[in-house]
């Protein structure tokens, strides 16, 4: 297998509250991993311990990034290496222009790859592209980013920043939470369309729902802090059956 | 000149000293509230004590004729240039509030018995110019502004100085917004250190179902306070807004009352605070004073302040002085660091700490500069203030 990332014994806080309690997971590359797990089991908390969230002190183990430590790494150096965290709940941002920011962000990539920086014509032809095929209002290059978007909005944006920064790694939590079936369709075409055998995917999710979707290559079942099984995606009816409290670990 | 010489004199000694003969209610009201000290209330942030104990030289007021310009040009206190057909001239102003807060708006008015009158006079759009030239003096002069009933106009305030150090600049507005009208006023200032320092005291009333747009962007170093009293007839609006960004150790801010006197008045009032240096402190001490008059009206105050130093201070004080039942009101004040949930979600597209924390305080500037609909002065306030905070950031 090859692997793109690797968790090692990862033992994490958050406040005085240890959430991860020697989890190991291995990422191979392409493929589509679900992580599904009752409430409280370290989902989230494992998300945000894969892009630096602050609130997160890791206490022992280790991430290892293309055979790299990301651990010491900064969250925008991790993001320039190619891992996207779509976000479970987006912030609202007043006065940030929406595309403003995103070419911000691509360009700060484009810089780090040493490629050239887009213009703001270029980007917008690249911006407008991706908004049509998402169902995106054109109002979204002028609005503030996530200032007043429904939750569906809020969720086909961080789609569309995904398509646009093209990362290596896409760790989407929570993606269908609060979405109709129109919106998670096209949440799910967006991400269908950047599978293409190369990029990793980590779908955090409480329901299998979003797995009708983007069909997923390996199930890992995480319970208080660990993950105690890794299956194929046969276990998804499994699950639906029987809930977690069947799965012991392996 | 030396403004301490004031300090606990009689009316009479105060109209000798400043040969107020016949204008003794000014005199009485003056003496009444007395030369501003750390003690008093709408100056105790400001450190007023420094900027009155130096010495200034005075200035001669000489009317001069007016050149023809698309701007009106002011020029140490003396009106210089105006638009063609704009009733511009020199006049003792004639409604002068007896019941304002600020001392400093009387003694306004008793150093500068003539005043510079500006009739807007049709739907009109003009850029007031203030430029100051000389050190070691004290700029004093007071501009009276009369909008005309269903009539709606715009002012732009631009502030200019040269090479000047120690010089003192009072002056203020008394405007009037007749019945129906609109007024914009839209000021931007960009002090540097050492300049001069402003204290300017106005007094705007908003005649029955007018509307008053108040917009300060105040950038840069230095010390300037602006006092100002908003009264409201009925139906009467007012929407005023404040940014400010310090650097250096800046003193500057707002010093408000909107009193409501007619019914179904409303108020908006809204100060955004950016302080960026270890000595700056920000000033917003606002009252919003609703009186028995005033039933149904609608007030709203809000003040947010960023402090990007942490020896920086805010003072924020919105006050609600409220005599009736019949209302809406609301304010509130917080003070703290940029959103670290803001500053994260930036981060983690690969911004960089520097350039994320850039974006939210630009961010937070652009929601009140975005106030300003015209494309082109929006974009001027916007340049200047990226200008004075990347040079900040440099």
């Amino acid at each position: 297998m090859s692997s793109v990332m690797k968790i090692e014994n990862l033992q994490a806080k958050i406040g005085d509250k240890q959430i991860l309690k020697g989890l190991n997971l291995e990422l191979e590359a392409g493929k589509v991993h679900a992580i599904m797990g009752p409430n409280g089991a370290g989902k989230s908390t494992l998300s945000k311990a894969l892009v630096g969230h602050y609130d997160i002190e890791v206490l022992d183990g280790d991430i290892t990034y293309k055979g790299k430590s990301i651990v010491e790494m900064e969250a925008e150096e991790r993001a320039l290496e190619g891992i996207f965290l779509s976000f479970q709940h987006p912030v609202e941002i007043p006065g940030v222009n929406n595309a403003y920011f995103l070419r911000t962000a691509l360009n700060a990539k484009r810089k780090h790859e040493g490629k050239e920086e887009l213009n703001a014509a270029e980007f917008l032809r690249l911006m407008k592209s991706h908004l049509e095929m998402l169902g995106m209002k054109s109002d979204m290059i002028s609005r503030s980013l996530n200032e007043g978007f429904s939750g569906g909005e809020k969720k086909r944006n961080e789609i569309l920043q995904m398509l646009i920064l093209e990362p290596e790694v896409i760790i989407l939590d929570e993606i269908d939470s609060g979405l109709d079936i129109d919106a998670l369709r096209a949440v799910s075409e967006g991400i269908n369309k950047m599978k293409d055998g190369k990029r990793t995917f980590l779908v955090i999710t409480h329901y299998s729902r979003i797995l009708d979707y983007i069909e997923p290559d390996y199930i890992h079942v995480l319970k208080d802090g660990k993950v105690i099984k890794t299956a194929g995606p046969e276990l998804v009816p499994y699950l639906e059956e029987h809930g977690y409290d069947g799965i012991e670990e392996e | 000149m030396n403004l301490t010489d004031l300090k606990n004199k009689t009316p009479q000694e105060i109209t000798d000293l400043l040969g107020a003969k016949d204008r003794e209610m000014l005199v009485e009201r003056f003496v009444s509230l007395g030369l501003p000290n750390k003690k008093s209330e709408a100056y105790r942030y400001f450190d007023v004590e420094k900027v009155l104990d130096k010495r200034y030289n005075a200035l001669t007021y000489v009317p001069k004729t007016l050149k023809v310009s698309d701007k009106i040009e002011i020029v140490d206190g003396i009106v210089v240039a105006g638009p063609q057909g704009m009733r511009i001239y020199n006049e003792a102003c004639q409604e002068i509030d007896m019941d304002h807060f600020d001392p400093m708006y009387y003694l306004g008015h008793l150093l500068c018995p003539q005043t510079i009158k500006i009739e807007l006079d049709g739907d009109t759009e003009v850029e007031i110019e203030h430029r100051y030239t000389q050190s070691d003096v004290l700029i004093n002069y007071r501009i009276v502004l009369y909008n005309q009933a269903n009539r709606h106009a715009t002012v732009y305030e631009n502030f200019i100085c040269e090479d000047i150090s120690n010089t003192l600049v009072l002056y203020g507005y008394d405007m009037h917004l007749a019945q129906d009208s609109t007024l914009r006023v839209v000021k931007m200032q960009h002090m540097q250190h050492n300049h001069y320092t402003m204290i300017a005291s106005h007094k705007v009333n908003v005649a029955k179902n007018a509307h008053a747009m108040l917009k300060s962007f105040d950038f840069g170093a230095d010390k300037a306070l602006q006092l100002l009293k908003v009264e409201l007839d009925e139906y009467a609006h007012v929407d005023a807004g404040h940014l400010l960004y310090l650097n250096d150790d800046a003193k500057r801010g707002t010093v408000s009352q909107i009193v409501h006197v007619g019914e179904h008045s409303t108020s908006k009032q809204e100060a955004k605070n950016i302080l960026d240096g270890e000595g700056t402190r920000g000033i917003f001490d606002a009252l919003i004073r609703v009186e028995h008059s005033a039933k149904y009206t609608k007030a709203e105050q809000n003040s947010k302040a960023i402090l990007l130093h942490d020896k920086a201070y805010m003072a924020a004080k919105p006050q609600l002085e409220i005599y009736i039942d019949e209302l809406e009101a609301s304010h509130g004040a917080t003070t703290g660091q940029l959103d670290p949930k803001q500053l994260f979600y930036l981060q983690s597209r690969g911004i960089s700490h520097v350039e994320a924390r850039k974006m939210l305080v630009i961010a937070f500037a652009n929601t009140l500069i975005e106030e300003v609909k015209d494309t082109r002065h929006q974009e001027r306030i916007k340049t200047a203030f990226e200008s004075v905070f990347y040079k900040a950031h440099q």
